[in-house]
């Protein structure tokens, strides 16, 4: 958030020649905030991949704080971003893997339980 | 495997001769697998995407196959296939939740159904029980009112015995304040002496007489009316034998009259005279020959047990 204001001058002013990826940052920081509210360092291939996109989304920062290499920046948060959906897909991938598990324990307990 | 897949798509995806790069390679594997996957059933429109997501990647590569952009869009498009993998997985896994919640239910169903039928055959044969019950216990009604109509019989007639065994009682013992009483093989004897009842050589009961009488028709009553009584006149032996022999019967007759007025059923009771047949003393004595002048009252059978 704290990068927004100096984007939006450095937009306005037109420094650098190319444009920040604002709009890049905002969706990969959003998919980021996601995959953190699902859970996903609570799966360890889902935490991987959270841990990749952090990682992506600092250094596309440092870029951009720095004025320059904005397409590089650009790309990193794309690749931020599909990390994090990749997260978000692992994260209930596993969630649904436990329900189908115990859904099918409880139907083992109920015929031990008849017998 | 993957070393095959992975020559397999360097020839595969070889313009000329270049080589993919390994993200490239990465994200064809990925694509294949995906493709292998349950999604191209399931979720084929996101499939579609994954090979988009390739399609483009390829594409970056071939306009300038070392470029950050090309490695970029490559890696995007391997995590797409991977995501579209989990995302088949995912709905895999509800179905089979689906799919569990049905057998549960039916299951349980079931299990409901078993326990009823149980249960049916249960109350059947708690029925049964509880008619059988009910009959036992009519049956054992009836015979407990027998048992108590018995029982109050029983007390009567014990009451009735206990009654008539107190008037027994208590007519003897006034009895034997004015007779001898005495049981032998004839029965049980009540000796009056001649001399209380009459006047010499007379029949006719003296007044006195009348009320010691009285008590003797009650022990009489008291005894069971089966046993036949015998009023017996006898008398010493002064004077001939037919004098008195008439004078014991007319004796013996007059006493029985007497008792038959206070209450002696007279089919039940007969007078007889003895004459000076039977003494019980000697006739030599005064007081043997006052002793013999009686009239013994013979209560006939079984003397009742004295308590």
């Amino acid at each position: 958030m704290r990068l927004i204001l100096p984007l939006l001058l450095a937009t306005a002013l037109g420094c650098g020649g190319s444009k920040p990826p604002t709009y890049q940052l905002s969706q990969a920081q959003a998919s980021i905030r996601a995959a953190e509210e699902v859970g996903a360092e609570g799966t360890p291939q889902a935490a991987l991949h959270l841990k990749m996109a952090k990682d992506s989304e600092r250094s596309a920062q440092s870029m951009i704080s720095g004025e320059d290499q904005y397409e590089e920046a650009n790309l990193a948060l794309k690749r931020a971003q599909a990390d994090a959906e990749l997260a978000i897909a692992l994260t209930k991938e596993a969630k649904a893997r436990a329900e189908a598990d115990e859904a099918k324990a409880k139907i083992a307990k109920l015929k031990t339980e008849m017998e | 495997m993957r070393a095959t897949t992975f020559s397999i798509l360097l020839v595969l995806g070889a313009c000329g001769t270049t080589l993919p790069s390994p993200e490239l390679v990465s994200a064809r594997a990925a694509y294949q697998e995906a493709k292998d996957s349950p999604a191209k059933d399931l979720i084929p429109d996101k499939l579609l995407e994954a090979k988009q997501a390739l399609d483009v990647a390829e594409s970056k590569f071939g306009d300038d196959k070392n470029s950050s952009e090309a490695k970029t869009y490559a890696y995007i498009a391997e995590r797409r296939a991977r995501g579209v993998i989990s995302v088949a997985n995912l709905v895999v896994a509800q179905k089979e939740v689906e799919q569990s919640e049905k057998d549960y239910k039916a299951l349980l169903e079931s299990s409901v159904k078993h326990t009823r039928d149980r249960l049916g055959k249960t109350e059947k044969s708690l029925e049964k029980t509880r008619t059988e019950l009910s009959a036992q216990e009519k049956e054992l009604q009836a015979k407990n009112t027998t048992l108590q109509q018995k029982d109050v019989e029983l007390t009567k007639e014990k009451a009735a015995r206990a009654d008539a065994e107190e008037r027994l009682k208590a007519a003897m013992k006034s009895l034997e304040e004015i007779a001898k009483v005495k049981e032998d093989s004839r029965g049980t004897i009540i000796t009056l002496s001649g001399a209380v009842l009459f006047k010499t050589n007379e029949s006719t009961l003296l007044p006195i007489a009348e009320s010691q009488l009285r008590k003797v028709a009650e022990a009489l009553n008291a005894y069971d009316a089966g046993r036949t009584i015998v009023v017996a006149g006898h008398t010493d032996s002064v004077g001939s034998a037919v004098t008195n022999q008439k004078l014991s019967l007319a004796r013996a007759e007059s006493v029985r009259a007497y008792l038959v007025t206070s209450g002696v059923a007279p089919d039940r009771i007969r007078a007889v005279g003895k004459g000076k047949d039977e003494p019980i003393a000697e006739n030599t004595t005064s007081e043997g020959r006052a002793n013999n002048r009686r009239v013994e009252i013979i209560v006939e059978g079984a003397p009742p047990k004295p308590h």
